[in-house]
């Protein structure tokens, strides 16, 4: 696992599209900053670009790179090496070389300019977005057989996670807005690991004020420790999940 | 004969609705080279790929040296592959994936037999880039990630394919080298005047289904050819006539 690790880490170490990422985090990040007086307000705008952004690409670059490297992967199918040696090392190579990056391109700027707590969290809901979102590209990549239709289907499920999970999630507490509903909308909002991240950053700018009770509601269960926990215990489900799926997955896929 | 070294028994394999491969019993021996012939979708490179163990057959087994084949992928370490399209990681170089090869196979360098790499002309371009070499070049890295191990088992997916003739004719030395050595080789082509010389069983697949695997020499005696291009349709015509379904 480790080998096919070092050498996968090699060719994405040198990967256009990566180090692209890198600079595109930083250029946003480094611009955002540089046009907002105050950092806070720049960090604001780097959630919503972190929480769009981060999924979207790595989604579609696990993908894209997945299919690019099927017959490089069934070469090394052919090796005497167990098959889930072959999917861990991919995976975790992937991992790091755009956790490498988002840490270059948004960690870095983050510790120039706003080292504390927000920021902090900022770049863990970004890391746990990158494991989770990887994750569920290389299941995507390993479930459809062509190309294109692999890089829809990822579209389709970043278009459902950033955007249409949260028109849902509106659409529902502005109907039975007679309800007390509101504590309902923690759990809805954990399914979902983008809002999860939001949440998370947006608490630790103390912005529950301005969301109203379901503010209160948030920063009552995810401002504790415990909550933080919980939050951290999804988000390693939605990595595990996939992953799990994965490898069962490319046990049985026929190369 | 000495025990089979590759035994397919009743294996199939259906992909949806399509059977690619239909009740297939053979066995290949040590020392000798196969040649697998047939036409498009007849059902070759199933074949190979159930032999890797890249495809699960639907029924059947396939045992190597004795052993049935599994999930332990321990017994393709005897085996080496050259497959037909060679697609390496872009921004490693030729000797950063040899390396890799190397150390995934667990070879030290008493057993690795590169002499392959400098026949080729690849010792001088070592540190460039996979993604800068011709789909020529490429094919003979492949050659060298299958031959370097000096394996009992060779597979080569149309080997010749983009590979000029002197590096071609190398490559085939060096398999004709395994058999020499008690390998057992298996060459799928569609170019057999390149690699006929070589062979010495004629597999003949269509539809999934074997329709015969004969001595090189049975056939071109039976057919008074000297060349399987000529002996193989006259062969095909005669079984279609003697009514073999072929």
């Amino acid at each position: 696992m480790l080998k096919v690790f070092k050498y996968t880490l090699i060719d994405l170490a040198r990967n256009r599209f990566v180090l692209g990422y890198a600079l595109l985090m930083l250029f946003v990040a480094e611009g955002l900053f540089f046009v907002e007086d105050d950092p806070t307000k720049a960090l604001l705008s780097l959630v919503q670009v972190v929480m769009a952004l981060v999924p979207l690409i790595a989604l579609v670059f696990t993908i894209v790179y997945s299919y690019d490297s099927l017959e490089f992967t069934q070469l090394l199918a052919v090796q005497p090496i167990a098959r889930r040696s072959i999917l861990a090392g991919q995976l975790l190579a992937l991992c790091t070389a755009l956790l490498v990056a988002q840490g270059f391109g948004l960690g870095l700027p983050l510790i120039v300019h706003l080292p504390n707590m927000a920021a902090l969290m900022l770049s863990l809901a970004g890391s746990g977005l990158v494991l989770v979102f990887t994750a569920l590209g290389l299941l995507i990549a390993l479930k459809q057989r062509e190309k294109a239709r692999g890089v829809g289907v990822g579209l389709t499920v970043w278009f459902l996670f950033v955007l249409v999970y949260d028109a849902l999630l509106m659409a529902l507490m502005f109907s039975f807005s007679d309800h007390p509903i509101e504590p309902y909308v923690v759990p809805l909002a954990a399914l979902n690991p983008v809002d999860m991240g939001r949440i998370l950053v947006m608490l630790q700018v103390d912005l529950a004020a301005m969301m109203g009770y379901s503010g209160a509601i948030y920063k009552h269960f995810f401002g504790s420790l415990g909550g933080i926990a919980v939050a951290a215990v999804v988000l390693l489900l939605w990595f595990f999940g996939p992953t799990l799926f994965s490898f069962r997955t490319f046990q049985r896929k026929d190369l | 004969m000495a025990e089979p070294r590759i035994t397919f028994t009743d294996v199939g394999k259906r992909y949806g609705k399509l059977w690619a491969l239909r009740e297939l019993n053979v066995a290949f021996h040590p020392g000798e080279v196969v040649m697998i012939i047939g036409p498009n979708g007849s059902g070759k490179t199933t074949l190979i790929k159930c032999l890797l163990g890249l495809v699960r057959p639907t029924t059947g087994s396939i045992a190597v040296n004795g052993e049935v084949i599994g999930t332990d992928p321990n017994y393709r370490r005897s085996i080496g592959y050259m497959p037909q399209i060679s697609q390496f990681p872009a921004a490693l170089t030729i000797g950063q994936l040899l390396d890799m090869m190397r150390d995934i196979r667990g070879l030290n360098d008493a057993v690795v037999d590169d002499r392959l790499i400098n026949e080729l002309g690849l010792d001088k371009q070592l540190d460039k880039r996979l993604s800068d070499l011709s789909g020529g070049t490429r094919q003979k890295v492949s050659a060298v990630l299958a031959l370097r191990s000096k394996p009992e088992i060779l597979v080569m997916d149309e080997p010749t394919a983009g590979l000029d003739p002197v590096s071609a004719s190398k490559v085939l030395g060096h398999a004709a080298e395994v058999r020499e050595q008690g390998g057992t080789v298996l060459i799928t082509s569609h170019l057999m005047e390149e690699v006929e010389a070589l062979a010495d069983r004629i597999a003949y697949l269509e539809d999934g289904q074997l329709r015969f695997i004969l001595p090189m020499d049975e056939i071109l005696q039976s057919t008074g050819q000297q060349r399987l291009a000529k002996a193989l349709p006259l062969l095909l015509e005669r079984k279609l006539a003697a009514g073999m379904n072929v």
